[in-house]
């Protein structure tokens, strides 16, 4: 049975190995049941712990932007506030309106945060034995469930029976599809040189290549993140529950701990969404002078803080976003996922296509060679020579042709052209209302 | 069937795809108790229609049973975040009506109070409008430079929002001894902070595709529906009572007019922005200016105007507030007409909104800057 | 007055870089943070317009009200004979435009000194603080600066008969809290 899986890490513990009186190398109930359910529990606490106290990480960010000094009551400098918090929404009153579709009302918020929490499962938290499962399609497996979370929004619409959740859910579903190309086009880039699915290879492949992928891949890099935030609802895209217009979007009948999910997923998928930009383009938990620590159990350790410091800095980003901009609008934010993200992930694919096939070894067709085979058989930019081809093509020209690629999409756009935008927009009108106004008349007439 | 104006006719297989969505009266942006009836068409705005009345006080009645003393407090909660514009706008109706002259101290206070008062207004709009564009940092810091006029208001008038701030005749209280020294304070900060919100703002990608070209209101079509104010300026006309009507002492005063170009919502805001900046040249010329003396004039205690009527309206932050008083010779006005500013510009939201989308009515709403307080009275 | 413009309407070649750029965005990002960083080691007095942090905390410190303030009604005595001045005129419920005073006056002897005098002499006084709204025409109209509206502002009770202060309430005034950190 073994045989079939020796792919996967078997990093099972010798304490549990003991424990189950199995051998290493055949610890059937050691490695698959046992030592997984222990770190299930661990990062299942560890994670739903995070997300309450990303809210309170949020409240304060942005308090502190705001000049303000967010929650202070709730124990020292408002510590326990996400503890209080918690605790109110289980105590609330579980309403679910008259009309909404009653099952699939309750069922939504489990879907929704099921979903984010799966993707737990992959997500190399540090070294050695500090992920649960190192499955080798690791990153399609997180996108694929990841998807399933717009399930949940959606039903959530629809199910609540009201036409301010209705018009949430489609601006989410539309929103959190058009998105996920763009998501998808951009990890693509890095994915060439990492050659890999595997989230850990994925690290091991940056180790090996001796540089993060962000290096290589800045545009790869940029459009992640930016529909990683389309892709979470958060702000400048939070258009589903977009308080000023909506309410709450999808979940304006939402009251109580079901609310609560809804929020849990939200923050898990931040942190979720942080964790594979960490693991594709930022090394994971490498870090330069991590490889001097010797001890076994300390090295993971502190792989595991590095791993978190890094998710930190990229939710500290989400929030600095969030409270320093407006709000898009639903068409803009199609017109910036379709005409700006998806084409620049298209091109950005095409141009790294392009630098990769030329760096390849002569052998193989390539005219600079500037790789060759390197762990497990694996193309790695040769050391420094092909390093610098690579950031050097990355930065100097693909950002600039990528540029100018947007700019001839979107020349016509206020972007490029404020003041001929704003003519346009006001012959725009005058047709408008001449065309609303005759419709207009003749329903008058009628009634 | 037909409610409110709004066709709400039950959708047939044919039309189905329009929908009918009440906004308001508890939405967290119709700023208050509005209700905004939309006919949408997928997210595109294909009627719309506005239901007031939600804060309805009678405060016209009111004023009928009530000494004209004793009506100034009702002032206060017309338009509550302009307080002390709209007591201006009452008291110097009741002054022109009996004839006083205010002393002039009194009058450059006033100057001074109500210039720092429309400076608090459109910071307070500022913040609104900019949260229901998503732009949530800019709230909290229009509302800290407010906060200051507001501690200035309390140490000069004792109160924050309901200010009462002038009585028939001139103000109650003298100027407190730190009085200048506290608002030159402030207005030395004020620029600079100006500067930071429109660092947010002004240039910033996100602000100008959700305002640029949104709300578009041609010149003429500003002035057939009555609009004053920065609604109206935005457009294009060169129409302020400050100058245009003068009155207290804004003659003596330098300060410009600013005005748009294309009447858009972005266009509305920068010339609110310009606004504020001419609003402090005001105030410090109020203050370099303030002649020593009294600032009661002799009014007799029980106020009994002669019989007739007056008209006297001022610019108030949102537009033109005036006061139509008749007295019938006795110590209660006969009849007492409120010329409310926001309703009045609340009026062209249909106008502005049909054919944009769901987000840009939440813009409009915030551009044209309602008080629910003054829509409903 | 020049007709508003923003650098957003400018269309120089700087300009279209600067947007080709991200300026306008990295600006308001720079500001943001520059707030949070301040804040992270700025001192903290409360209500200082030009530290990074604004908040007052109000019931840990106490509340800055200014002397005009108008809050919780109070009827003064006289600190001499400790009397009340309240000579029930009238005036004040008169002035009021909410109607939420009322006065209760007799009509007896008062012996002052040697003489008898009939006077009207206050028994009651009622001030209805939910309806009152606090514009301070009542406090004006005092011929003897017996009613006065103090700097207390902490004004909510538990049942709404509480919001009809009698006399003995306005004399002595509200317990006014003091909070300490």
């Amino acid at each position: 049975m073994l045989g079939t899986l020796t792919t996967l890490m078997l990093v099972a513990p010798e304490w549990v190995l003991r424990w189950t009186k199995e051998p290493r190398g055949n610890a059937f109930w050691a490695e698959f049941v046992v030592w997984p359910l222990i770190q299930i529990l661990i990062v299942l606490f560890i994670v739903l712990t995070l997300v309450a106290y990303l809210v309170y990480l949020e409240r304060k960010v942005s308090a502190f932007m705001q000049a303000r000094l967010g929650p202070m009551r709730v124990g020292p400098w408002g510590l326990l506030q996400p503890a209080a918090d918690g605790l109110k929404l289980l105590l609330k009153e579980d309403i679910i309106p008259l009309k909404a579709d009653k099952t699939v009302f309750q069922i939504a918020p489990i879907i929704s945060v099921v979903a984010a929490l799966v993707v737990l499962a992959v997500i190399p938290w540090g070294a050695a034995w500090a992920t649960i499962a190192n499955v080798n399609i690791g990153l399609l497996f997180i996108l694929a469930v990841s998807s399933v979370g717009v399930l949940g929004l959606v039903l959530a619409g629809w199910a609540s029976n009201s036409k301010y959740s209705l018009l949430g859910a489609l601006r989410s579903s539309a929103q959190m599809i058009s998105y996920e190309i763009g998501m998808g086009l951009s990890i693509i880039g890095a994915l060439m040189f990492a050659r890999t699915l595997s989230m850990s290879g994925i690290i091991e492949a940056q180790q090996a290549d001796g540089v993060w992928y962000v290096f290589f891949q800045p545009i790869g890099f940029i459009i992640y993140l930016v529909c990683a935030l389309g892709e979470t609802n958060r702000a400048p895209f939070d258009l589903p529950e977009a308080e000023s217009e909506l309410v709450a979007g999808y979940h304006t009948e939402y009251s109580g701990f079901r609310w609560a999910l809804f929020f849990m997923a939200e923050y898990t998928s931040m942190l979720v969404t942080s964790a594979i930009a960490v693991t594709l383009f930022l090394g994971g938990w490498s870090f330069p002078g991590l490889g001097l620590i010797k001890n076994q159990t300390l090295f993971v350790v502190v792989s595991i803080v590095i791993f978190a410091a890094k998710v930190m800095v990229l939710i500290y980003l989400y929030m600095w976003f969030r409270w320093t901009w407006p709000r898009y609008r639903y068409d803009q934010l199609m017109d910036l996922g379709w005409k700006w993200m998806i084409p620049a992930g298209l091109a950005n694919i095409v141009l790294t296509g392009i630098w990769y096939v030329l760096a390849l070894p002569k052998s193989r067709g390539g005219v600079f060679g500037l790789m060759q085979l390197g762990l497990r058989d694996r193309l790695a930019p040769t050391r420094w020579s092909g390093i610098i081809y690579f950031v050097v093509t990355g930065f100097v020209i693909t950002i600039p042709i990528i540029w100018l690629v947007l700019a001839a999409i979107n020349r016509r756009t206020r972007d490029f052209n404020l003041h001929a935008q704003r003519q346009l927009q006001i012959k725009l009108r005058a047709k408008r209302l001449q065309k609303h106004a005759e419709p207009q008349a003749a329903g008058e007439g009628a009634s | 069937m037909r409610e409110q104006g709004v066709d709400i006719t039950p959708g047939t297989l044919f039309d189905a795809e329009e929908m009918v969505i009440n906004m308001g009266p508890q939405h967290p942006s119709t700023h208050g108790v509005l209700r905004v009836i939309l006919k949408l068409d997928g997210e595109t705005v294909k009627d719309l229609d506005c239901d007031i009345g939600y804060l309805h006080r009678g405060v016209e009645k009111i004023a009928e049973h009530d000494t004209y003393a004793m009506i100034t407090p009702y002032w206060d909660r017309l338009d509550y975040v302009a307080a002390v514009s709209n007591d201006l706008c009452y008291v110097g109706g009741v002054e022109k009506l009996l004839g006083i002259e205010v002393p002039r101290r009194a009058e450059y206070l006033r100057v001074a109070l109500t210039e720092l008062q429309r400076i608090a207004s459109h910071l307070l709009w500022l913040g609104t409008h900019a949260i229901d564009i998503g732009a949530v940092t800019v709230l909290l810091y229009a509302f800290r430079e407010r906060e200051e006029i507001l501690k200035i208001f309390e140490d000069f008038i004792g109160a924050r929002l309901t200010a009462h701030a002038f009585r028939i005749g001139g103000l109650w209280w003298d100027a407190y001894p730190e009085f200048e020294k506290r608002v030159r304070d402030f207005l030395k900060i004020l620029p600079g902070r100006i500067d930071e919100y429109e660092t947010l703002l002004n240039a910033n990608r996100i602000w100008l595709s959700r305002t640029v070209g949104i709300g578009v209101l041609p010149a003429d079509e500003a002035i057939n529906l009555s609009l004053t104010g920065p609604v109206l300026r935005g457009s294009g006309v060169k129409y302020d009572l400050r100058r245009a009507q003068p009155y207290s002492v804004y003659p003596e005063f330098d300060f410009e007019i600013p005005i748009g170009e294309n009447g858009d919502t972005y266009d509305r805001y920068l010339v609110r922005m310009a606004e504020i900046r001419q609003s402090i040249i005001i105030i410090e010329q109020a203050l370099d200016g303030l002649p020593e003396g009294p600032v009661m004039a002799k009014v007799p205690k029980v106020i009994k105007p002669p019989v007739g009527e007056v008209y006297f309206g001022i610019e108030a932050p949102k537009g033109e507030i005036g006061v139509y008083l008749v007295s019938d010779g006795t110590t209660k006005p006969y009849r007492m007409r409120i010329r409310p500013p926001a309703f009045i510009n609340l009026q062209s939201l249909r106008r502005l909104s049909i054919g944009h989308l769901v987000a840009d009515v939440v813009a409009l709403i915030g551009t044209i800057d309602i008080v629910l307080g003054e829509v409903d009275r | 007055m020049p007709r508003v413009k923003s650098t957003a309407d400018r269309r120089t070649l700087g300009e279209v870089i600067k947007r080709l750029l991200l300026f306008d965005l990295f600006k308001g990002l720079f500001l943001t943070f520059s707030y949070n960083w301040r804040a992270l080691y700025e001192k903290r007095d409360g209500g200082n317009p030009n530290q990074a942090i604004y908040t007052e905390q109000y019931p840990l410190e106490a509340a800055r009200v200014s002397e005009r303030f108008r809050g919780a009604p109070r009827l003064n005595l006289d600190p001499e004979s400790g009397q009340t001045l309240c000579i029930a005129c009238d005036l004040c419920a008169l002035a009021c435009p909410v109607d939420c005073i009322e006065v209760g006056s007799i009509r007896r002897e008062v012996r002052e000194g040697e003489k008898v005098n009939k006077k009207k002499v206050l028994t009651t006084f009622i001030f209805d603080t939910s309806r009152c709204m606090f514009c301070n025409l009542c406090s004006e109209a005092c011929p003897t600066d017996c009613l006065e509206l103090t700097q207390s502002f902490e004004l909510a009770v538990y049942h709404r008969s509480g919001f009809r202060w009698d006399r003995e309430m306005l004399e002595k005034g509200i317990d006014y809290v003091r909070y300490s950190k």
